[in-house]
């Protein structure tokens, strides 16, 4: 116990006495959570549009001026030439043309079917996505009022082609991205401190010779293990209660569930997170094969854990290896304690395969220490 | 009884690197053993050995009665080991690096302050400064504090010396001489010959190899060749010249003196040597005959294994 107590009082005085490590933890989650969110927004709020109108006629006229009294698109006038259009498209000074055929109004008025083309510079895919609903929302709107004020009746199975009616909600109005992304924040932090600082301090031990100097001593191996877990432990939970603080005060989000419980799952994965930071500082030799390690599994964890792209799109394949992604686990525990005040019943299964993960890396860490080499 | 037992102790690197080849020595309690040898001889890797942090690949090792392989556990409680390269926290206080190892040995400083106190007084002043803010030898003092703490029974020093100025080192081997005193075994390795002679016995190691035990008195006394020293203008053109000698004999630089060992009756001999250095146009200065030291017995020895 004296052991322990001694090996975690070292820890927290060469963690206080780093000045980089310890600017690092209290310094990157702000610096984070300041930047990240708000660079991080699919929000588009600006659209620049630009018509070709062969036909010229009234509706075409009044379709076109419906576009000025939106606040999301920046109408680059009209123009006749097609390969004109193209060339704004192609340097990035519009991102969407409407084409309007000619005799457009004519054949609307005659029932006959017709149609108006939308090109959007699919580059970034959500705002196309988001510019083409948009056109389709603001000119369907006027094809209804058009219809009502000229009575042209016409059945559902004579609505014109590509005139489309239809209602593309790309973006939800009440869905704030923040939401998503600052608890996303959380999970990288807790992540990056058990697993990353972890890694590196016990492959600098290495580094120095100071690990052979305490081996030759008789303390146990997960003496040892155990006395370098428990402060990046609590360091980990002070991290993630800092965390917690700034999404409270910065961007007024309030943990819906259970704190403690919050906290209790926490634990579970900082514990994954550090048994797995050991692991990899046993098999490296120095801190920069531990960092490409650490960076290696972090970046596949972050990429499939549904941060950054939603898992409901990836590949059957890409699913199961996120059976192997802890960082998957938790994050579907933060999204649903912290967003939709989930209780432990719906997060029971998370909890179970974390807590398994849990014991079965650090006992790997224990049995890949090496005391003594071959 | 002895307090360290080598038998037949073979360590191969990568399949390929013999670092260590039927090792086999005895420490007798309370004796201070020296392992002389030049770098690469495979000191280190005996070291590693020999404190539990490396294992042979086939040989069997008795410390103080335990074997070392089996009861590692509890030969560490009963050694101490201070590496080649300074190993304590850098970031950690001169008294706190102490307490943390006195800890780690189940051990408190005070319990054994007797055994230390010689050494801690001088380090003392500077317990509350960094231990990698030290100078070389105040860092090595520590470091010794820390093997000591825990009243072990076997000392192990691995070229504690190296890069250690003169004044440090003869301090050093003064501070050794009182953990003897103290009935600690002490096993030190050094590339040093002229620290060679304060040791009780020495082994001699070379390319992973035992060439020799012995005290140091009775190295020197079984030197086999007799010896004499002379100064010369042009040491290089003497050396070459030397390669055509036609007597029985083992030459080689020493400082700006030329060591040479003849194996031959000198009464006929040393004419002979003096006409040939004339023949070859050598200038010298008097050749003087003199006692050897322990490197002459070292190169002595390893030539005549080389011969074998």
């Amino acid at each position: 116990m004296r052991t322990i107590l001694i090996l975690i009082k070292k820890e927290f005085l060469q963690v206080f006495r780093n000045p980089l490590l310890l600017s690092i933890l209290i310094v990157a989650p702000m610096v984070q959570f300041m930047i990240f969110p708000f660079c991080a927004d699919y929000e588009i709020k600006v659209l620049d549009i630009v018509f070709i109108d062969h036909d010229g006629s009234s509706v075409t006229q009044d379709i076109i001026h419906s576009f000025d009294a939106s606040d999301i698109f920046v109408p680059h006038g009209i123009i006749h030439n097609k390969k004109e259009a193209n060339r704004m498209l192609k340097h990035d000074k519009v991102d969407i043309i409407v084409e309007f055929p000619n005799h457009f109004e004519q054949d609307l008025m005659n029932g006959n079917a017709t149609r108006i083309a939308i090109t959007a510079n699919a580059i970034n895919t959500t705002k196309a996505g988001i510019g083409v609903g948009y056109t389709q929302e603001i000119i369907g709107g006027y094809m209804q009022e058009f219809k009502e004020k000229n009575m042209v009746y016409t059945s559902a199975e004579e609505t014109p082609a590509n005139v489309n009616l239809s209602y593309i909600y790309w973006y939800n109005e009440q869905m704030n991205y923040k939401n998503l992304i600052v608890p996303g924040i959380l999970v990288i932090l807790v992540t990056l401190i058990g697993c990353y600082v972890t890694a590196l301090n016990l492959v600098r031990e290495k580094e120095i010779g100071t690990i052979e100097q305490v081996n030759v001593t008789p303390i146990r191996r997960w003496q040892f293990l155990i006395g370098k877990m428990i402060p990046f432990w609590i360091l980990g939970m002070a991290e993630f209660i800092l965390g917690i603080g700034i999404m409270k005060l910065v961007f007024g989000i309030t943990v819906q569930g259970s704190i403690p419980l919050l906290l209790g799952i926490t634990a579970i994965y900082l514990l994954v997170m550090l048994g797995l930071g050991f692991f990899i500082s046993s098999v490296s030799e120095n801190q920069l094969q531990a960092m490409f390690i650490v960076l290696f599994l972090f970046i596949i964890f972050v990429l499939l854990s549904g941060l950054f792209t939603p898992t409901e799109g990836m590949p059957k394949w890409a699913h199961h290896i996120n059976y192997l992604n802890p960082m998957s686990f938790y994050m579907e525990v933060i999204k649903k304690i912290v967003l939709k005040g989930s209780t432990f019943i719906s997060v029971q299964k998370e909890t179970i395969i974390l807590s398994v993960m849990a014991v079965l890396v650090n006992t790997g860490a224990i049995l890949s220490y090496q005391e003594t080499s071959k | 009884m002895e307090a360290l037992s080598v038998q037949k102790v073979n360590k191969v690197y990568d399949k390929t690197v013999q670092a260590l080849q039927d090792i086999t020595f005895e420490i007798r309690e309370g004796e201070l053993f020296g392992l002389v040898g030049p770098d690469g001889a495979g000191k280190s890797t005996l070291f590693n050995i020999l404190t539990t942090l490396l294992l042979p690949d086939s040989g069997e090792i008795r410390i103080l009665g335990m074997d070392l392989i089996n009861d590692y556990k509890l030969v560490r409680q009963e050694i101490g080991y201070l590496p080649g390269t300074f190993s304590l926290y850098p970031d950690l206080s001169v008294k706190e690096n102490l307490d943390f190892f006195a800890v780690m040995y189940k051990s408190n400083i005070e319990e054994n302050m007797d055994l230390i106190r010689p050494i801690w007084r001088q380090i003392e002043p500077f317990s509350k400064r960094k231990a990698g803010k030290l100078s070389g030898g105040m860092k090595q003092k520590l470091a010794l504090c820390c093997a000591l703490i825990h009243r072990p029974r076997i000392l192990f020093l691995d070229e504690p010396t190296t890069g250690v100025d003169p004044v440090s080192r003869k301090e050093f081997w003064e501070i050794l001489q009182t953990i003897k005193t103290q009935g600690i075994t002490v096993l030190v390795s050094t590339p040093y010959m002229d620290e060679a002679t304060l040791c009780d016995r020495i082994a001699l190691i070379q390319n992973g190899k035992i060439l020799g035990i012995d005290t140091p008195q009775s190295i020197i006394q079984h030197f086999k060749g007799t010896l004499y020293t002379f100064r010369s203008a042009d040491i290089f053109s003497l050396l070459k010249a030397l390669e055509d000698c036609p007597l029985q004999c083992n030459y080689y630089p020493y400082g700006e003196y030329c060591h040479i060992a003849f194996y031959e009756d000198m009464e006929t001999a040393m004419p002979q040597f003096l006409q040939f250095l004339e023949e070859q146009g050598q200038e010298h200065g008097e050749i003087k005959p003199i006692q050897p030291s322990i490197e002459d017995c070292f190169i002595e020895i390893v030539k005549m294994h080389r011969h074998e």
